[in-house]
C-alpha cells in the first residue's frame, strides 16, 4: 500500500499540481485538489486498465475536484488568496524553461474550457486524441477550444483582457 | 399564521450582512460570459466536426500553413532539412522546447550525435504532427525558416531551453 502511494506521488505529483494550480492560482488550494484526487484514487479498487488509463483518471478527477471548489458555496462566498497572474506563471514549476511567462499569465486568464485544453496541450504536450479523452470531450471540440482559446489569449496579450 | 408572519405580505425580508444582491450580479455577469462562450464554442464545432478525421498524424511536409493563423509557413524542404519519422520525443528528453500558443504549435528539438544535427518535433493545433532532422553546418546563419533558426538555437546552448 505504502509502495503504490510513493509511486503514485513520485509518478504524478507535480503534472498533478501544475494542472491544478492553473485552475486553482493558489498552492494551497491546488495542493488539496491533488491530495483529494490521490485519496480518492486510493480509496476504492478501481478497474485501472493501464498506465495511461490511470493517468487519464487522476488528471480527470483533479480537474473535476478543482472545478467542484471553485463552484462550492464556500469557494463563492469566501474570497481566495489568489496569487496575481503573474506570480502564478512563475509558481508553474515545469520541467522545461518557458520563454515567455505573459503568455502563461495569458493562458491563466482564460475561461475553464478553454484553459484546460490549451494547458494540457501545449505546456503538458498531450495530443488532441488524450485530451479528448481527459476531458471526456469529441476530439472536434478540443480542436475548437485550442483555437478560439488561442484567440482569447491573443486578446488577453494585445487588449488585456478577455 | 406563522407563515403569514415570515412572509410579510409576500415580501422577502432584507437580511443584515448578507451580500445577496452582489453575488446575484456577479453570478449573472459569470453566466453572461459562459453563455458567450458556449454559444460561440457551439458554433465552432459544426465546422470542426466537417474537419475531423481529415487530418492524419503523419510525418512529412506538404501541409504546413495550412491551420489559420500558424506562422510556421515556409517548411519546404531546404538543403539543411529533412523530414524524417517522428518519434514522439517528450518534453522532459527534448534539449529545447518553444511553445508558441498564439501561433499554434510547439517545436521540441534534439541535438543527434556530435555531427551538429538537431532532431525538431513540430506539433500544430490541429493535430498534426512532424518531425525533422536539421543539418546546422548547413543552416545559413542569418535563417528566417522557423525550424532552422530553432536548430540553431537548440546547438548554440541552454540559454533558450534550459533543461531544470
Amino acid at each position: 500500500m505504502e509502495q503504490r502511494w510513493n509511486y503514485l506521488v513520485e509518478e504524478y505529483q507535480s503534472m498533478l499540481y501544475r494542472i491544478a494550480f492553473s485552475n486553482m492560482k493558489n498552492r494551497a488550494d491546488a495542493e488539496d485538489a491533488v491530495q483529494e484526487a490521490f485519496l480518492r484514487y486510493m480509496k476504492d479498487e478501481k478497474p485501472i486498465l493501464n498506465k495511461e488509463h490511470e493517468k487519464a483518471w487522476l488528471i480527470r478527477t483533479t480537474i473535476h475536484i478543482c472545478l467542484d471548489i471553485l463552484k462550492s458555496g464556500w469557494y463563492q462566498r469566501t474570497v481566495p488568496w489568489n496569487e496575481s497572474f503573474a506570480t502564478a506563471a512563475q509558481n508553474i514549476y515545469l520541467p522545461y524553461q518557458v520563454k515567455d511567462d505573459r503568455t502563461l499569465e495569458a493562458v491563466l486568464q482564460l475561461p475553464v474550457h478553454y484553459r484546460n485544453s490549451i494547458y494540457l496541450f501545449y505546456y503538458e504536450d498531450y495530443t488532441i486524441h488524450e485530451i479528448a479523452s481527459v476531458l471526456n470531450e469529441k476530439e472536434a471540440t478540443i480542436k475548437t477550444r485550442l483555437r478560439r482559446g488561442r484567440e482569447e489569449v491573443k486578446k488577453i496579450l494585445t487588449e488585456g483582457r478577455p | 399564521m406563522g407563515i403569514q408572519e415570515v412572509k410579510r405580505g409576500g415580501v422577502m425580508p432584507e437580511y443584515p450582512n448578507t451580500r445577496k444582491s452582489e453575488q446575484a450580479e456577479g453570478f449573472q455577469e459569470r453566466l453572461r460570459q459562459n453563455m458567450k462562450y458556449r454559444n460561440q464554442e457551439k458554433e465552432d464545432i459544426a465546422g470542426a466536426e466537417s474537419q475531423a478525421g481529415k487530418v492524419k498524424e503523419k510525418s512529412g511536409m506538404g501541409r504546413i500553413g495550412a491551420g489559420p493563423g500558424i506562422r510556421v509557413n515556409s517548411t519546404a524542404l531546404t538543403e539543411a532539412l529533412q523530414t524524417v519519422e517522428v518519434k514522439h520525443m517528450s518534453y522532459e528528453e527534448s534539449d529545447n522546447v518553444q511553445i508558441a500558443v498564439t501561433e499554434g504549435y510547439t517545436l521540441k528539438g534534439k541535438i543527434q550525435g556530435k555531427e551538429a544535427q538537431v532532431y525538431v518535433e513540430a506539433k500544430y493545433e490541429d493535430g498534426r504532427l512532424e518531425a525533422y532532422q536539421v543539418d546546422t553546418k548547413k543552416v545559413p546563419e542569418k535563417t528566417e525558416h522557423v525550424i532552422e533558426r530553432f536548430a540553431l538555437e537548440t546547438i548554440e546552448g541552454p540559454s533558450s531551453g534550459e533543461l531544470e
